[in-house]
């Protein structure tokens, strides 16, 4: 399970960069994208993050 | 339905809309969304050899499910029928039915958290347990089982809202049909991934080939669904008549990213089979595919579904176009295309793992499998006059969701010949797909006396590995999904210039 977090990570990296873009871009007017964006991200984040605990747990 | 919109019946009053809410209710949301969760939990056991873990918060989340159904249909059925997005606009002088549809579908979402948390520790205990640590497969079910979490939160964005108003809570939802295009985007585009992930497992079984771009770019791929997902979603909104023009570009061009991590995986999937069956002696360029083994209803089912899934793509990158969507957005174009996908490649790609996980999981053989491996041509048949139907008939003009197209004669007549034709595919196709129903249904039973499965009934192929001999199927398929979708672009354009038609958007309706 070396990748798997990283590919996880990079997905909220994505998605927070989405969630920011949409909270703040004048003219976009769609908070609701940004909330469930941003939501996600934490989604994937605590993913990755039982990964790696996984990951430490095996070694 | 299909009967109705080609005019073969009529109903009274609202019957066909409240016919159409639960037809959308119960097909979108809990057929596509029980089915998912009952795959995560089926591939990832079958995946990691050990049983369910957690397996309480997985019964909390069927039950859930199924309360959520009961109430969601129950409003469908006795209010004032909203469609399937619960549009509380629609609703506004009848709020419980609003509170009923929305309360069924965030029981939906909690439910769908459950089973996922169970998903994700039974994919664990199987990463834990290998020494290489997630399969592909077991991967992309993990991956999977976020995605289903991410859209329950955009359940909850879209409906809690709506369920607040209904109940006296807060102000009207004025901002419901932006909430809903967020949900939209993520429900349309999780099927595909579940899709995917069966089609990879199903191939191993049916076959024995495995991937032969390796674990590790699978897991990309995989992963690469959610990267592409949300920044796709933007077209949308492409019926909202304030949006800006640079937001509409944006839009247009990250839309045409949307089916990649589709395409790679069918690509990966189709050359790893081909490549394998020409290891095992098989020649010509298209000569591979008779020795899949067609005679499995499971195969007949999966590889339809990959050929109307490549039949909807087409029209899809028509339809989500910024010129072409406000033209056809709210015409029968939508639902003569989206068939494909929803009873094409969705419904028979989960009806295809269920022919092989039921009649495991009872110890009863399949139902007639001579029967079931026919009936995935007969919905392809179905399908074919269905699109056909129904996309032309857009092209045409004629409305989506208006029953009556007479309009007092003043209709063309070639829209009830179009229409006709869309109807009589509905038929067929509904019947093919009834008996494989039938047939799944039928495997539930327990059976006393434990047979083999039609699982084992798949191609005795020799796993010698890689061949030289070139695969070109896979990329044949996708040149020419390309060049289908702009010859049905060009073809677009040109029947709606042919029009006298101007068209704005609306805002008050999402494909």
């Amino acid at each position: 399970m070396k990748h798997e977090p990283l590919l996880l990570l990079g997905t909220a990296i994505v998605w927070s960069v989405l969630a920011v873009v949409y909270a703040l871009a004048p003219g976009l007017g769609m908070p609701g994208y940004a909330r469930v964006w941003g939501a996600g991200a934490i989604v994937f984040l605590i993913l990755a993050a039982v990964l790696v605990g996984a990951a430490r747990r095996r070694t | 339905m299909a009967l109705a919109r080609s005019g073969a019946v009529s109903f009274l009053s609202d019957t066909p809309y409240r016919i159409l809410t639960l037809h959308g209710t119960t097909a979108f949301f809990y057929w596509l969304y029980s089915a998912q969760a009952a795959l995560l939990i089926i591939l990832a056991v079958g995946e990691t050899r050990a049983g369910i873990a957690l397996r309480t918060s997985a019964w909390i989340g069927a039950i859930l499910i199924v309360a959520g159904f009961v109430l969601s249909e129950l409003s469908a059925f006795e209010g004032t029928p909203l469609l399937y997005d619960a549009n509380p606009e629609l609703g506004i002088d009848d709020p419980h039915v609003v509170a009923g549809m929305a309360g069924g579908y965030l029981l939906l979402a909690a439910g769908l958290v459950g089973i996922s948390i169970s998903g994700i520790a039974t994919t664990l205990i199987g990463a834990r347990a290998s020494t290489e640590g997630f399969s592909a497969l077991g991967f992309g079910l993990f991956a999977l089982a976020g995605f289903l979490i991410v859209s329950a939160i955009a359940a909850v964005n879209a409906f809690l809202p709506n369920l607040l108003w209904a109940l006296g809570y807060a102000s009207f939802p004025k901002d419901a049909t932006t909430e809903w295009h967020i949900l939209f985007h993520n429900l349309h585009y999780l099927p595909l991934m579940a899709t995917v992930l069966v089609w990879y497992a199903l191939a191993r079984s049916l076959t024995g080939a495995r991937s032969i771009t390796g674990a590790s770019f699978s897991k990309i791929v995989f992963a690469s669904y959610l990267v592409f997902v949300p920044p796709t979603s933007l077209y949308h909104m492409f019926l909202e008549p304030n949006l800006p023009d640079s937001v509409r570009v944006a839009g247009s061009l990250l839309s045409l990213f949307v089916s990649v991590p589709t395409l790679i995986a069918f690509l990966i999937i189709v050359t790893s089979l081909e490549v394998h069956a020409r290891a095992n002696g098989a020649t010509g360029l298209f000569g591979w595919l008779r020795r899949l083994p067609w005679a499995n209803p499971v195969m007949a089912n999966m590889g339809v579904a990959m050929l109307t899934m490549l039949i909807g793509l087409v029209f899809a990158f028509v339809l989500i176009q910024e010129k072409l969507a406000p033209l056809l957005s709210d015409t029968v174009f939508v639902p003569g295309y989206f068939h494909f996908f929803a009873v094409g490649t969705i419904t028979q790609t989960f009806l295809a793992a269920m022919m092989v996980a039921l009649p495991a999981i009872s110890g009863r053989p399949l139902w007639r499998p001579n029967v079931l491996s026919i009936m995935p041509w007969i919905v392809l048949v179905g399908l074919l006059l269905f699109g056909a139907g129904g996309i032309v008939a857009g092209f045409l003009g004629v409305p989506r969701r208006v029953m009556d197209i007479d309009y007092d004669g003043a209709a063309p007549a070639l829209w009830h010949t179009f229409m006709a034709l869309l109807g009589a595919g509905g038929v067929l196709f509904a019947a093919g797909l009834s008996v494989s129903l039938y047939g799944v249904a039928r495997s539930l039973v327990p059976s006393r006396r434990p047979t083999p499965t039609t699982a084992e009934q798949g191609a005795a192929w020799a796993m010698t590995g890689a061949t030289s001999a070139p695969a070109w199927t896979g990329p044949i398929a996708i040149v020419t999904l390309i060049v289908a979708m702009y010859g049905a672009t060009i073809i677009a354009f040109e029947l709606m210039q042919a029009l006298p038609v101007a068209a704005s958007g609306s805002g008050a309706s999402g494909h």
